[in-house]
């Protein structure tokens, strides 16, 4: 919705001349009032994937490492975080989370948050060499400005390595729609 | 020149498209105008959610009313902490034509349990991702709660807001349209 530039600066200024002249100006007044609504709804925020940014990689047959980016002026909840593992089987142990935040919540109590850079530790078990597995990871946060996301669904497919052969390459995730709420 | 013709009249016809594939998305008749500020409500108006007893409830049924719809949820910490204004607000302004309308985007038993523990006195409905799409329908753009939408007398969105209302903002939009 921040195409605008770049849409009228295609614009030839004969077009404003011609016949389709009143269509042309009907798009781009249309384009701009959506951009500028959209704009005007609220402060200048990111979507949740660009606010939580996910990547994973497999470091060995049996351990995933996750990693949250927050970006600053967001945060994510640690006890909404939840990790899975497919095929189903494959089994992922316990995650090792790091300590973050403890946080003061008003409704919620006292809570812990993610702020910045969050690697997270999977055991796998059950899993070989050159399996592909998908990592999913449930995650919920909120901004600072006073909103907060729902909570988000994604996937990261991994190619796990043979043993001994170091780390496969970080994988960023897709995001899916989240159909429930917890 | 011919070919930056062309390639306006592509952007053209992608925003129309666009357009046209948004009205159908979110059910209306036709194209959507693009901006859901002063436009007809259509998209929220015809929308019916049930209620925490499972009942559908229309939107249509407040027309006429200054309807004050606010998405949220439990889980949103922002959502409840403004919520405890809006029942205020609903006792203040309530015989002056206002309705408010929560669209919950959360499962019902923590919303019904809220809502007791709040004494909301206005109905909320429950929606599921679907009321994250069409809270984007109308400006919503990136997608997060709370996000609330205030429809005048005359079925117009009149203003639509994402994060927090202050409730001195919120008692200066109603006293002007009620």
């Amino acid at each position: 919705m921040r195409c605008s530039p770049t849409f009228n600066g295609s614009t030839p200024r004969r077009a404003r001349n011609d016949r389709r002249g009143g269509a042309a100006r009907f798009a781009a007044a249309a384009w701009l009032a959506w951009a500028g609504a959209a704009g005007a709804a609220g402060p200048a925020l990111l979507p949740a994937e660009q606010a939580f940014r996910l990547s994973a990689r497999a470091l060995d047959p049996q351990t995933l490492e996750v990693r949250f980016n927050v970006a600053d002026g967001y945060y994510l909840y640690r006890d909404k975080l939840r990790f899975g593992v497919e095929p189903a089987t494959v089994k992922a142990g316990a995650p090792v989370l790091p300590p973050g935040k403890l946080h003061e919540d008003e409704f919620f109590g006292k809570v812990t948050t993610y702020r910045g850079l969050a690697v997270i530790r999977l055991g796998i078990a059950s899993a070989r060499a050159g399996q592909q597995v998908t990592l999913v990871v449930d995650s919920q946060g909120c901004a600072d400005a006073g909103v907060c996301y729902p909570p988000q669904l994604q996937k990261v497919a991994l190619t796990l390595p043979a043993a001994g052969a170091g780390a496969t390459p970080a994988v960023e995730a897709a995001t899916a729609k989240k159909p429930y709420f917890p | 020149m011919i070919v930056s013709r062309h390639a306006w009249w592509i952007g053209a016809v992608a925003v129309a498209v666009v357009a046209l594939a948004l009205g159908i998305w979110f059910g209306q008749p036709g194209p959507v105008d693009p901006s859901p500020v002063a436009q007809p409500a259509t998209a929220i108006l015809g929308v019916t959610l049930p209620d925490p007893e499972g009942q559908d409830q229309a939107l249509a049924q407040w027309k006429g009313k200054v309807l004050v719809v606010n998405f949220w949820a439990t889980w949103c910490a922002p959502c409840r902490e403004e919520m405890p204004m809006f029942v205020r607000l609903q006792s203040a302004h309530g015989a002056k034509g206002v309705q408010f309308v929560g669209i919950a985007v959360d499962n019902v038993d923590k919303v019904r349990q809220f809502a007791s523990d709040l004494k909301l006195n206005y109905p909320t409905l429950i929606g599921g991702y679907g009321a994250m799409e069409l809270s984007k329908s109308l400006g919503n753009t990136i997608m997060a709660l709370p996000f609330t939408v205030i429809v005048d007398r005359n079925g117009r969105v009149a203003h639509t807001q994402l994060g927090p209302l202050k409730e001195d903002q919120l008692n200066a939009i109603l006293g002007n349209l009620s």
